[in-house]
């Protein structure tokens, strides 16, 4: 008890507890620390590159100026050695008529692109690995208490093996989102933005010698358009370059697209959800506090919302606010965000006022009622700690209806704006060659979609079944759909 | 009684949901950031002012906005939605929907009874049969089938059904019963009355409504087969096992009649998605529905036709909660009596 334990004679156990200089803590934060090392730079570029197009938003002159100074910021970070960078394990050479030139190794870029992927989700792994050992020694060694309430609803999540799989799914999307530049055989920058810019060296089989062409003529001659012309998945095209998903009509890497378009996609899908959420709970905590006149008009509000369906309403919208100085913030996807986060409120809202009006019965809000808390202190310490696991359960599948939408958007042309890489709009440029054999380019992205989407799904399942076994499994079924997209 | 009252109290808390969907939709299109009148305009036009001032006059544009709102309110209401401005130029709106709005709703029929004649069966099929192969193999089809995306699997389905010759064994979908001239384009609605034109118009549809309804099958599938687990393990059903009921009166009278009550609300909220979901299979099959229609006029910047037909939908969409409370009433009993 700590009132018995006093400075002089402390608790045996307690210090053993809390010193820090333990032999396992120090293994751990070692690995941390190399793991954080070797791809410091690029966190560098990533958060200052990330805060340079934040700022630049903003149509002011300081902002300029500040923008400017991260990028140059940015340009001193890259030059760092990173683990996990082009530079270090590059994919983009030539034959030289006896071997590869300019490749990791000397070795071809098929492998030279496979070594670097294996390398970004080994550490990706290695990662999870250390949050999990880290995690793992915090509850069995550091903890004062031997046991919460969490602490079960992880073991049951353990012996999900559903929930884990669509863990695995999600982990390793994130991961390909977050990776997307380094994971691509190409950058974006060559693969389409500005491919005429670049020049590469190729080995001309016809004339034996190497010659020099512009990028942009080289993708020219790489299209994949139907039979006549096509370079399909898991193969090099004329200019010893490798595409593991194929090429698109354009003749850029059909890869580089997908990865980058990843990104686009969760960012879109955190940012909408993470404010839906925020709306949702404040609302439901609100309606479940007050109950009566309050609820009532929020339920109508929810209905109202509801009576327009969110992908018609996400059409009009995207029309509507398409040409504002916020539709142009990151390609018209912050502004994607917040129709999605306006739009899709109503769902879990709906689905968090259940839980919330249960705990508003319970007699320790009486309590707090009487003994003088504020209501706002009432919603926050005593009701929000109990409905907080609900919204992970939707967040899981309104993130994955939320990648079906975008990309359903993106396949009308709407929503993100081209040549801002999408996956819906890799179908719709490949939908023409679907039976032709440029199957893959409408293919892959629509598969891929399905398998991130079911991982959301999986996921939000097993997080339901670890908070609440007894939970029928009927509920958030809407929200995995994306308005029907 | 009881039943009745709980109706109207439904039906009264409509209204104001309708009025707050219209008013959203006004403040949306005609208080947004777009000027709905210039949108109307061609690019010489917009320059000049007499054309804009009259678009402006037009759409009731130069009054105050209270005005304007209360004209649009009482429009909507009169079912009065004016005439096109781009789509179908000067056609009447009123006309135009009752046009385009029978294909869709024809789709949606077949989407709806598409689903629930596989989903249902499936589900109740898996449940009655729980973990065993076919259950694991039917509930992991229905999991990636409603992850899919609806505009994907309409392009992957088109494209099977065009080669249907070379995938399928000679089997030939276009020329299958009747005859197809395309498969994509809308369904005759003319000669809907004839068993032929009604086939060929159903033939036509299918695969649309099939691609529709994907999500709501394997959601009626996940639900339809927890709803059988649940009431098999009922105490009733043991009771009336004991009796000596026979297993197919128990299976019929006491199993699914329990087990539709939560697949009803499934079913109908499966609505706002055939809704929207129509406006990307419309697009892909190239049904010229009301789905169609409203993306068309939406990125042809026709707000105000825009504006009208999102009324539309909101009719719709309240009318399918409308009927959802009918059929609870008619399927479970309590409703009503607990006072909600």
């Amino acid at each position: 008890m700590s009132e018995t334990a006093t400075p002089e004679a402390p608790d045996a156990t307690g210090s053993e507890r809390s010193a820090l200089t333990d032999s396992r803590f120090l293994a751990w934060a070692l690995a941390g620390l190399v793991l954080f090392a070797v791809e410091a730079p690029a966190l560098v570029t990533f958060v200052v590159g990330f805060l340079a197009d934040a700022i630049a938003a903003f149509p002011t002159s300081y902002a300029a100026t500040a923008a400017d100074f991260l990028v140059g910021i940015e340009r001193a970070a890259i030059d760092l050695p990173t683990l996990l960078s082009r530079d270090l394990v590059p994919n983009q050479g030539y034959w030289n008529g006896e071997q590869w030139v300019g490749t990791f190794l000397g070795l071809s870029p098929a492998v030279s692109w496979a070594i670097r992927v294996a390398l970004v989700y080994a550490y990706a792994f290695a990662f999870l690995g250390w949050f999990a050992a880290g995690y793992e020694l915090y509850r069995r060694r550091y903890r004062t208490a031997d046991w919460t309430p969490r602490d079960d609803v992880v073991d049951r999540f353990r012996g999900h093996s559903w929930g884990k799989f669509g863990l695995v799914v999600v982990f390793l999307f994130v991961t390909m989102a977050v990776f997307a530049p380094t994971l691509g055989p190409t950058t974006v920058d060559q693969n389409m933005r500005d491919s005429y810019s670049y020049e590469m060296q190729y080995w001309n089989a016809d004339a034996q010698e190497v010659q020099t062409t512009l990028v942009g003529e080289a993708n020219r001659n790489s299209q994949s358009a139907g039979d006549s012309a096509n370079v399909g998945p898991l193969s090099y095209d004329d200019y010893g370059r490798y595409h593991p998903f194929g090429t698109m009509p354009t003749g850029s890497d059909l890869f580089t697209f997908i990865v980058v378009g990843s990104r686009i996609s969760l960012i879109i899908g955190v940012l909408s959800v993470a404010l839906s959420a925020l709306l949702a709970t404040s609302l439901a905590l609100v309606s479940a506090y007050y109950k009566g006149r309050v609820d009532l008009s929020l339920v109508l509000l929810s209905d109202a919302v509801m009576a327009m369906p969110q992908l018609l309403l996400l059409i009009m919208l995207s029309t509507v606010l398409a040409e504002t100085w916020i539709g142009g913030i990151y390609s018209g996807g912050f502004v994607l965000a917040l129709i999605f986060a306006g739009t899709g409120w109503t769902y879990m809202w709906r689905s968090v006022r259940g839980p919330a009006l249960q705990v508003s019965e319970r007699s320790w809000i009486d309590a707090a009622r009487s003994f003088g808390q504020t209501p706002t202190t009432i919603m926050r310490q005593h009701m929000l700690p109990y409905v907080t696991g609900y919204l992970l359960i939707y967040g899981s599948m309104t993130l994955g209806g939320a990648i079906i939408s975008i990309a359903g958007l993106s396949y009308l042309g709407l929503g993100v704006a081209p040549p801002t890489p999408e996956w819906g709009r890799a179908i719709n440029l490949g939908q023409d060659y679907v039976a032709t054999g440029s199957w893959h380019i409408s293919l892959i992205p629509g598969v891929l979609i399905t398998i991130v989407v079911t991982g959301f799904n999986a996921l939000g399942d097993g997080i339901r079944d670890a908070i609440d076994p007894q939970s029928d499994s009927a509920t958030g079924e809407a929200a995995g759909r994306g308005g029907g997209a | 009684m009881s039943r009745l009252k709980y109706l109207a109290k439904r039906v009264l808390m409509m209204i104001p949901v309708v009025w707050l969907g219209a008013s959203m939709t006004w403040f949306i299109i005609f208080m947004g950031p777009i000027d709905p009148a210039a949108r109307l305009l061609s690019e010489g036009q917009t320059r000049n002012p007499a054309a804009y001032e009259r678009a402006q006059e037009q759409l009731g544009l130069n009054q105050p906005p209270l005005q304007h709102y209360m004209d649009w309110m009482w429009n909507l209401i009169t079912f009065d939605l004016g005439q096109t401005w781009l789509l179908y130029q000067g056609s009447s709106v009123n006309a135009l929907i009752l046009d385009f709005l029978p294909r869709t709703l024809f789709l949606g029929f077949w989407s709806v009874l598409v689903a629930v004649l596989v989903g249902v069966p499936l589900g109740f099929y898996a449940g009655m049969r729980s973990n065993t192969v076919m259950d694991y193999v039917a509930s992991m089809g229905g999991i990636v089938w409603r992850a899919m995306p609806n505009f994907w699997l309409a392009i992957m389905l088109l494209v099977l059904l065009q080669n249907s010759e070379a995938y399928f064994f000679g089997f030939n979908w276009q020329t299958f019963g009747v005859n197809l001239d395309a498969l994509t384009g809308a369904p005759d609605m003319s000669r809907l009355a004839s068993v032929d034109g009604f086939l060929a118009a159903t033939k036509k549809v299918l695969p649309a409504a099939l691609v529709l309804g994907s999500a709501s099958m394997g959601n009626e599938m996940r639900i339809g087969r927890t709803a059988v687990l649940e009431v098999k393990n009922q105490e009733y059903v043991d009771l009336a096992r004991a009796k000596g009921v026979s297993d197919r009166a128990i299976v019929w009278k006491h199993i699914f009649r329990n087990a539709l009550i939560p697949l009803v609300p499934v079913i109908t909220s499966e609505a706002f998605l055939l809704i929207g979901g129509s406006v990307l299979v419309e697009t892909v099959f190239g049904i010229n529905g009301i789905g169609w229609l409203f993306y068309r006029a939406a990125i042809q910047g026709d707000l105000p036709l825009v504006g009208s037909l999102m009324y539309i939908f909101i009719l719709m969409i309240v009318g399918v909660n409308l009927l959802q409370d009918v059929l609870y009433t008619f399927i479970d009993p309590r409703v009503g009596l607990e006072g909600n």
